[in-house]
């Protein structure tokens, strides 16, 4: 590790406060004319939609509240489990009036990790919001798939209880529920990554 | 056997979560730790965004907006500078977006409840990709301080939201530039949830007074710094993972 003594310090966080539509998704907010089109409408926009899940869900914050000024942003791999740079990001935010989110990509693959190990299918998300000085990080598996055998959610079992709130829970055929809790019992686990 | 992956945050130089002085925090920050896991090529990876998506006037925010040609109210300046990575390499071809107040401090949002004016001429947002040599720049219009409820009434310092890819999903960056000389920076409970004094002035751009006496309009250089690569071997990582 002494490679890291002669290193720069990353710039620091500040939140991105309640108004990042403007710079983030301006059409959205009808603010027109300006970008042809929000970043991360579709997170596969070439692919059949009839090949799509649906993945639906709220922030709640400490008072239960579900939230609707956030950001979320999510990085997956493609249903092989290979990671492109033209493929596999999303950014949305909730409805404002129903508080909920819905995010439709396709199942993403078994990821390989360059020592061999593998992953089970997940999405990466990432949240921003007014209230927080820095991005959350968090991962979604599906209920539906041998979680047992995944060596990161096993060693985190290790410590954490709530590895629940990692795990989507499938309500009909190809849709998933996700829920992310930023405080209380159901805290969601955060990752430093 | 090596692999990349990214350098460890240091969470020193990094803004508190649990923050109570910022009032929103209160209620959204997690209360338990972070989990930290090694990073896969899951975090390594990330979406690289093609420069056919940025406008010719996207970081032009004096003109994006205006209307029948006429300019924003407010002076105009140039915030430019330099992205790179922890070993102070540029980094090419990243996204910067950014988004800010107008003159009078007031956003073009439905939830912004400032009485401040809207300015028809300014939306207030634009976008970069970094050319070769990492850098960026954009034209636009000093943003006002403005106003918001938090212990009572309090005023942010005059700023610009940077939003930053870089190459990973594990660099993504979203934060502030300040302006060199604002009073309100120090009273700032979002700038003071950083503890590091270094880390809070590195927030701060700085007045380039070469440039802004030869071109008529005010220059501020803000560089910013993404984390960085290095190469971790199995044998240093944790059991299986």
């Amino acid at each position: 590790m002494n490679d890291l003594k002669n290193i720069a310090d990353e710039t620091p966080f500040q939140t991105a406060g309640p108004f990042l539509h403007i710079g983030c998704l301006p059409n959205l907010i009808n603010i027109n004319g300006i970008f042809k089109e929000d970043l991360g409408l579709s997170p596969f926009a070439n692919y059949n939609i009839d090949d799509f899940i649906s993945v639906t869900g709220s922030v709640f914050d400490g008072n239960g509240d579900a939230l609707n000024d956030i950001m979320l942003e999510t990085w997956q791999s493609d249903e092989k489990g290979n990671y492109s740079p033209d493929n596999g990001f999303a950014r949305f935010v909730p409805d404002i009036a129903t508080k909920k989110y819905s995010l439709s990509t396709v199942k993403p693959g078994f990821v390989r990790n360059i020592n061999g190990n593998i992953q089970r299918p997940h999405i990466l998300f990432s949240i921003s919001s007014r209230g927080l000085n820095m991005n959350l990080n968090t991962r979604m598996y599906f209920e539906d798939d041998d979680l047992d055998e995944d060596s990161l959610l096993c060693y985190i079992k290790k410590t954490r209880s709530n590895i629940s709130s990692l795990v989507a829970k499938k309500i009909s055929e190809n849709c998933y529920q996700f829920d992310i809790f930023l405080q209380g019992d159901k805290e969601t686990i955060f990752f430093d990554i | 056997m090596g692999i990349k992956s990214l350098i460890k945050r240091n969470y020193n130089k990094q803004p508190r979560l649990d923050y109570p002085d910022y009032k929103s925090s209160i209620f959204r920050a997690p209360k338990n730790d972070k989990f930290s896991i090694p990073d896969s090529i899951s975090e390594v990876s990330g979406p690289i965004f093609n420069k056919k998506i940025i406008g010719k006037l996207d970081n032009d925010l004096t003109l994006n907006f205006s209307k029948n040609n006429k300019p924003p109210i407010g002076h105009k300046i140039i915030v430019h500078g330099t992205l790179l990575n922890q070993y102070l390499k540029p980094i090419e071809g990243a996204l910067i977006e950014i988004w800010q107040a107008n003159a009078a401090g007031k956003y073009l949002h439905m939830n912004d409840k400032n009485i401040a004016p809207i300015d028809p001429n300014f939306a207030g947002c634009g976008r970069y990709i970094t050319s070769s040599n990492g850098t960026y720049e954009f034209i636009t219009i000093q943003p006002g301080p403005y106003p918001y409820p938090n212990r009572g009434i309090e005023w942010r310092p005059m700023h610009i939201h940077f939003s930053i890819f870089g190459k990973s999903f594990g660099q993504r960056l979203i934060t502030q530039m300040y302006f060199e000389g604002d009073p309100l920076i120090k009273l700032c409970p979002m700038v003071n949830s950083i503890p590091d004094t270094k880390a809070r002035t590195s927030l701060i751009g700085s007045l380039d007074t070469t440039k802004s006496n030869t071109h008529q309009l005010l220059f501020y250089k803000f560089d910013i710094i993404l984390r960085g690569m290095h190469q971790t071997y199995f044998e240093n990582r944790k059991e299986g993972l």
